[in-house]
């Protein structure tokens, strides 16, 4: 051990009276940073000095670089504390000593540390939430076991029934059994995960949608179909929707999107929740919209897949979302996408909601660019 | 010191028959202390940014330690009677109580999210069970936590008296209970798998008793939340030590009772002025509308829709906002005029409530504008206003205070309490 160094004079509170008694405070340089010995002064001079551990040290933060404060409080632990008027004489002793301060004492008071940790904050936020929370997701989602799921699949649908947002369907018998025939056709091309159990439901309302729900299950809307039959898009255009929404199903996006939210909401409420709510509301909905998107950029890449599989063409998928766009940019009010609570344990369906120029603000990619994509058999991607 | 402190006395005005200004012929001398605050704007400012960036950068888990140094900032900036306060929390207690608290709240959200209702029931009833320890642990861990010239302070209550104490928390859950059972009775039941039947036309009489259970209810609520709110004062002033000195405590419920109402008073009028602002706005824009013809319609109406969700939530936090900053002024002012330390000192406090009120407001509105970034300065000025508002009147000097050794206590209560918004500053 080297040399003692000595600091200035100070006031000891032992913690057993508020009486200060009169210390020179030395400070002897250690391993594990810097211990403190107290030596009498006045009237005490004759008792004999007391030795504190770095462990029970607790140093003052230095707050600023500029406003030194008054009067400086060390935390001596069990020993009390030691007050000190001498704040330069005090920094001075215990730079003398070997002390390091802290990175935050370092970001308190220099700029260039607390940007650079600034900008390292930023990077690690967004790798957390671009990679991280979508990998963990998938991970998870993994994990869960297949009855459990389809259950929650179940639940989702009969809350809809229950709300009456959807109702029994009113297409004829017919078209029914030729759509089940198709889609028979596409999960024949399609890589099932075991325990998943697709199955394809019509049902009444929520506008022209589509929507898989966790489990497997495919809901088309009466809306949807006979949109489709309108627009002179055959039965190959809901092929495609078929294969797109299976693609929601095999990925296991409503699970995923659960687990994401929730890693969302109390990770940015813990992070950001202290510098405003309405921030943290405006990056979790934000962050949220951006997995959304990515969910449907990989049902598309799983309907493309699946539709070349089954010799299907996927052009008609495409000029079904532009007119269905069309539909909607028209005079008519917009049909009913449902945002209901059921819907956020479920991937919703192929609809598009808004112009370009807002993509971050929509739960889909620009309809233009998907509809050209799939059209291209652009897998880029995927 | 002692002249200094005498000096000041002329500067405050204070009551003379409070505190003898010359030294008295008979008795011993008291001594007035202001508290001054230290505290700007500027560093704070700076602290909290570097919390929030090493917060994020370690995906919040610096929590602990970013609280920790925010109150060390407020206490250590806070000195009474020329010797700050020292807040002195051991850190391993306050991470753990840290993650104890996050693991609970991702398992409570997992039980909600996945519907998990008898899960999430459990943690409901178990958090309501627990309330009172919460709030016992989190005062006991606080108190020995902070020190002054060395000498902590102590929360003796036992836990019967806080169980005891607590008992308006229970009355409050039994009415509110009542009140869904009175829906539910009022409401038919229709057998599962019809259709649900909307009630053709509701009678008073079949609306009288829910109603009438409401207003139970609520008044319950009121004068058992005003119930609470003293008790947990009184003990944990009454039980609070300062080394070998006790708390004192001289308020009445009657006391509570007053300000509980005044304040719903306040918030009354508050939601009334909103409420007249928002449809008076509302109104102007709907007639602004059918000026500009029927071609505006669609896209207009709905962006008038989400202006007005935007409008009514902002107002709606805007009304309670006096209400609030009235309630903790006059509590703040109630409590810090009577508190005292056995017969060794005793507090004064002169806040006044209406430029307390008007601050909170000024910073409220600042805040929002900003997105929040002018919050440090708003926590700075009104920490600042309620804390050089009171004077400490100290009668036989300052040396007397003797230190005890305290338990100490763990970090969980005091999480849970921060997890329900019992701030340590504010």
């Amino acid at each position: 051990m080297s040399e003692a160094v000595p600091g200035p004079a100070g006031r000891w509170f032992d913690g057993s009276t508020s009486r200060g008694r009169p210390v020179r405070v030395d400070l002897l340089p250690g391993a594990r940073g810097p211990s403190i010995r107290l030596v009498p002064l006045g009237v005490d001079s004759g008792r004999s000095a007391a030795e504190i551990a770095p462990a029970d040290i607790g140093w003052p933060e230095a707050w600023s670089a500029h406003h030194a404060p008054s009067v400086l409080v060390i935390d001596l632990g069990p020993h009390g504390s030691l007050q000190v008027h001498d704040v330069v004489g005090w920094q001075r002793a215990r730079t003398l000593a070997g002390a390091r301060p802290s990175l935050a004492t370092r970001m308190l008071t220099h700029w260039p540390v607390f940007l650079s940790v600034l900008l390292v904050s930023a990077i690690a936020v967004f790798a957390f939430y671009r990679w991280g929370t979508p990998w963990v997701a998938t991970w998870l989602a993994r994990q869960v076991p297949p009855a459990w799921e389809r259950s929650l699949g179940q639940r989702s649908l009969q809350g809809l029934d229950d709300a009456r947002m959807t109702q029994p369907t009113r297409l004829d018998a017919d078209t029914q059994a030729r759509l089940r025939e198709r889609f028979g056709q596409v999960l024949a091309a399609t890589a099932v995960p075991p325990g998943q159990k697709p199955e394809l439901q019509f049902r009444a309302g929520m506008g022209v949608n589509a929507f898989a729900l966790p489990g497997g299950t495919v809901v088309l809307t009466d809306g949807l179909v006979r949109h489709a039959g309108k627009s002179g898009l055959g039965d190959e255009a809901l092929a495609g929707v078929m294969a797109h929404e299976l693609g929601h199903a095999v990925h296991r996006h409503g699970l995923r999107m659960l687990i994401e939210q929730g890693v969302l909401s109390v990770g940015l409420g813990l992070v950001l929740g202290d510098v405003s709510n309405l921030l943290a509301l405006a990056g979790t909905t934000a962050t949220g919209l951006a997995y959304s998107r990515r969910h449907e950029v990989e049902a598309d890449c799983h309907a493309l897949a699946v539709m070349r599989r089954a010799g299907l063409p996927v052009a008609p998928m495409a000029d079904l979302l532009e007119t269905m766009e069309q539909a909607q940019a028209g005079p008519a009010p917009a049909p009913a996408s449902a945002p209901g609570p059921a819907n956020a344990a479920s991937a919703s369906g192929p609809t598009a909601r808004s112009a370009p120029s807002w993509e971050w603000l929509s739960s889909h990619p620009a309809t233009p660019d998907r509809a050209n994509r799939l059209r291209a058999g652009n897998t880029q991607g995927c | 010191m002692r002249t200094a402190a005498a000096s000041r006395l002329h500067a405050l005005s204070i009551d003379p028959d409070d505190i003898p200004d010359a030294q008295p012929a008979t008795g011993p001398r008291i001594d007035a202390f202001p508290i001054r605050f230290t505290g700007d704007g500027a560093s704070y400012l700076r602290l909290w940014l570097v919390n929030t960036a090493l917060r994020i950068v370690t995906l919040g888990f610096y929590t602990p330690f970013a609280r920790r140094k925010t109150v060390q900032y407020f206490f250590g900036h806070t000195v009474v009677a020329g010797s700050p306060l020292e807040f002195v929390a051991p850190k391993k207690r306050m991470l753990f109580g840290f993650v104890m608290m996050v693991l609970l709240l991702i398992s409570w959200k997992i039980a909600v999210e996945s519907g998990q209702d008898t899960a999430a029931s459990l943690f409901v009833l178990g958090g309501a069970l627990l309330a009172p320890w919460a709030w016992g642990s989190a005062m006991r861990f606080r108190m020995t936590a902070t020190r002054w010239r060395g000498v902590r302070m102590q929360f003796a209550a036992t836990w019967g008296e806080v169980y005891r104490a607590s008992w308006p928390i229970f009355l409050i859950a039994l009415a509110w209970i009542a009140f869904v059972f009175a829906v539910d009775h009022a409401i038919p039941d229709t057998p599962p798998g019809s259709p649900p039947r909307m009630p053709v036309k509701p009678s008073w009489d079949a609306l009288a008793f829910p109603l009438g259970a409401l207003a139970v209810a609520l008044l319950t609520s009121l004068f058992a939340g005003a119930r609470l709110d003293y008790n947990y004062q009184a003990l944990a002033v009454a039980r609070c030590r300062v080394g070998n000195q006790a708390g004192r405590w001289k308020l009445r419920y009657a006391d509570f009772v007053g300000l509980w109402l005044a304040t719903v008073g306040v918030l009354l009028l508050g939601v009334a002025a909103a409420l007249g602002v928002f449809f008076a706005t509302g109104a102007a824009a709907v007639f602004g509308l059918r000026a500009g013809g029927p071609s505006t319609g669609g896209l207009a109406f709905v962006v008038l829709i989400l202006l007005g969700l935007v409008v009514g939530g902002l107002l709606l936090v805007l009304s309670s906002a006096p209400a609030r900053a009235y309630r903790e002024a006059r509590r703040f002012r109630m409590i810090w005029n009577q508190i005292g330390l056995s017969h060794i000192a005793r507090c004064k406090c002169r806040l006044d409530v209406g430029r307390y009120v008007r601050l909170r407001l000024v910073n409220l509105v600042l805040t929002l504008i900003t997105l929040g970034f002018y919050l440090p300065y708003a926590r700075i000025s009104e920490y600042r206003m309620r804390a050089e508002s009171v004077t400490l009147f100290v009668k036989g000097g300052l040396h007397q205070l003797a230190g005890q050794l305290a338990r100490e206590e763990q970090g969980l209560g005091d999480a849970l309490a921060d997890a329900a918004g019992l701030g340590l500053i504010t």
